[in-house]
């Protein structure tokens, strides 16, 4: 029988190597090549394939150090993988984490269309949403003043309402459920909410916290030492892997 | 190719605001910074004037222009190749977060410096016109000129960039290259004669083979032949520098698409 499920994510038989590329001084090279021969190899990602269905809410789970955020950035086009392929069937997709990078002499509003730009979206569809991102963002008069006069908490409140509020068919979130003061943290915890609960959408959230993902996600995928240990339901998974966590 | 243009055209409207808001926050902190953009040039004309003038006694036609003209060029030139070493890294915020083809960097550099390269061209026009430089039509051929300067500092500024994501220490060298080509591209001085009205600092044949080897000393060059001496430019070997530079072009971009994405995994 043919598959007829609609995937918005396939990630095939990834590795991912840190070493190749170290930097290399061309003064030590030429006073001490020997130094240069030894290499170590790393491979934070081993061979992980998995599929994510368009509109599924997945979790990623895995202790410290399993590979959850490079095989994230990964997804997310920042780097490629040595081995593998990922794809994602021409979808838009944004890692949502604190802030793209902020120009800090320039005012907030200049830096949301900096990184709405980045983000790949076009002046109109930021002018569009601009209002909404600035109310989000509660900065009020600041959004005017340099982002370099900002507190840290509003600096990622920014961060966080401009890829919250600029959305993209598929959002990878890692580890930001817990910006600014309280109050904003509950709020931005029912965007993200309202973000995932869209049919459309695919959500990809790292996180450790086994709470959250039982209230946000459908499915779990369990990282462990850079391979896949698990991989089903959250009633399936979640206990196992608090189970094996304490 | 085809990846070029489409990502050319997706990230074009983010490099012309980070070029633009590049410029905004040079300026943001004093309202005069941007008079640096002119003073820097008038500056330097002064320490050039004193070593060519004054110590060395050269008597060129339209002095403050001919070196307005050249420190334009040479320094749009330099300032993007020495800003592209560090460039990845200078970026690192964006670069670990969000997918950007890298060249795009280089682009944005470009439009920061070509910017204040016209700002200061402000002041060769002004000097033409204090010394009543006859104005011929050749002067439009500075914008093929221009172009191909453009082309070659983004061929040369790219390959540079890759390298300086792996390579710790090619500041230091590119810094050192890049002082000597200074002295080579004939900044205060001129290389090889322009017609009867200035006469070359090198002998024959180092001149013709230097305004040949160093495409900087070519396009200076002619500059100040279009615009001041009313003199045609080298057409020949700007074309064939037009072509090296869309050679390095292709090649740097090549390379960026093929190494970017293990950009971050070093820096």
């Amino acid at each position: 029988m043919a598959d007829t499920t609609e995937y918005a994510i396939s990630v095939s038989d990834v590795k991912i190597r840190y070493r190749i590329f170290k930097k290399i001084s061309l003064l030590k090279t030429i006073l001490a090549p020997h130094k240069y021969k030894k290499t170590e190899l790393f491979e934070a990602v081993k061979g992980v394939t998995f599929n994510v269905p368009k509109g599924q809410i997945l979790g990623v789970v895995g202790k410290n150090g399993s590979g959850k955020s490079t095989l994230l950035r990964a997804i997310a086009g920042i780097f490629s993988p040595d081995e593998g392929k990922i794809d994602l069937y021409g979808h838009t997709v944004s890692l949502l984490s604190i802030g793209v990078g902020f120009q800090n002499k320039l005012s907030g509003r200049e830096n949301i269309y900096l990184s709405g730009l980045l983000l790949g979206f076009s002046k109109e569809q930021i002018d569009e949403k601009l209002d909404e991102i600035i109310e989000f963002s509660e900065l009020g008069d600041f959004i005017d003043r340099p982002v370099k006069t900002y507190s840290s908490g509003m600096y990622s409140k920014l961060a966080f309402s401009i890829t919250a509020i600029l959305e993209t068919e598929i959002i990878l979130i890692d580890e930001v459920l817990s910006v600014g003061d309280a109050k904003f943290k509950k709020k931005s915890y029912e965007k993200m909410k309202s973000l995932i609960n869209n049919a459309d959408r695919t959500v990809l959230i790292v996180s450790h916290s086994s709470e959250t993902l039982r209230q946000l996600c459908d499915n779990i995928l369990w990282l462990h030492d850079g391979e896949i240990k698990m991989q089903g339901t959250c009633d399936e998974v979640l206990p196992e892997y608090e189970k094996f966590m304490s | 190719m085809s990846r070029f243009l489409k990502d050319f055209k997706r990230f074009f409207n983010y490099m012309v605001f980070s070029s633009k808001a590049e410029l905004k926050s040079e300026v943001a902190d004093s309202f005069l910074s941007w008079l640096w953009w002119i003073l820097d040039p008038l500056l330097y004309m002064f320490v050039y004037w004193f070593v060519a003038v004054a110590v060395f006694g050269s008597n060129l036609q339209y002095f403050a222009a001919f070196v307005f003209s050249g420190y334009n060029a040479w320094t749009f030139f330099s300032k993007t190749v020495k800003a592209s070493v560090k460039l990845v890294s200078a970026k690192k915020m964006i670069v670990t977060k969000v997918y950007v083809p890298k060249y795009m960097f280089v682009f944005e550099k470009i439009g920061v410096y070509g910017f204040k390269m016209i700002i200061s061209n402000i002041l060769v026009i002004i000097t033409m016109a204090m010394y009543h430089v006859p104005l011929s039509w050749k002067i439009f051929w500075i914008f093929p000129i221009t172009l191909v300067l453009v082309v070659l500092t983004f061929g040369v500024s790219t390959i540079i960039m890759h390298f300086g994501v792996f390579v710790e220490d090619l500041l230091n060298v590119v810094t050192v290259v890049l002082q000597l080509g200074f002295y080579v591209s004939g900044i205060f001085f001129s290389i090889a004669p322009i017609g009867d009205k200035v006469a070359g600092r090198l002998q024959p044949p180092y001149d013709d083979l230097l305004l040949k080897l160093n495409p900087l000393a070519l396009i200076i060059t002619d500059f100040r032949r279009v615009m001041l001496y009313d003199a045609a430019p080298h057409w020949v070997m700007l074309l064939i520098w037009f072509f090296v530079g869309l050679v390095l072009s292709f090649v740097g971009v090549a390379t960026v698409y093929k190494f970017e994405n293990s950009y971050v995994k070093v820096i």
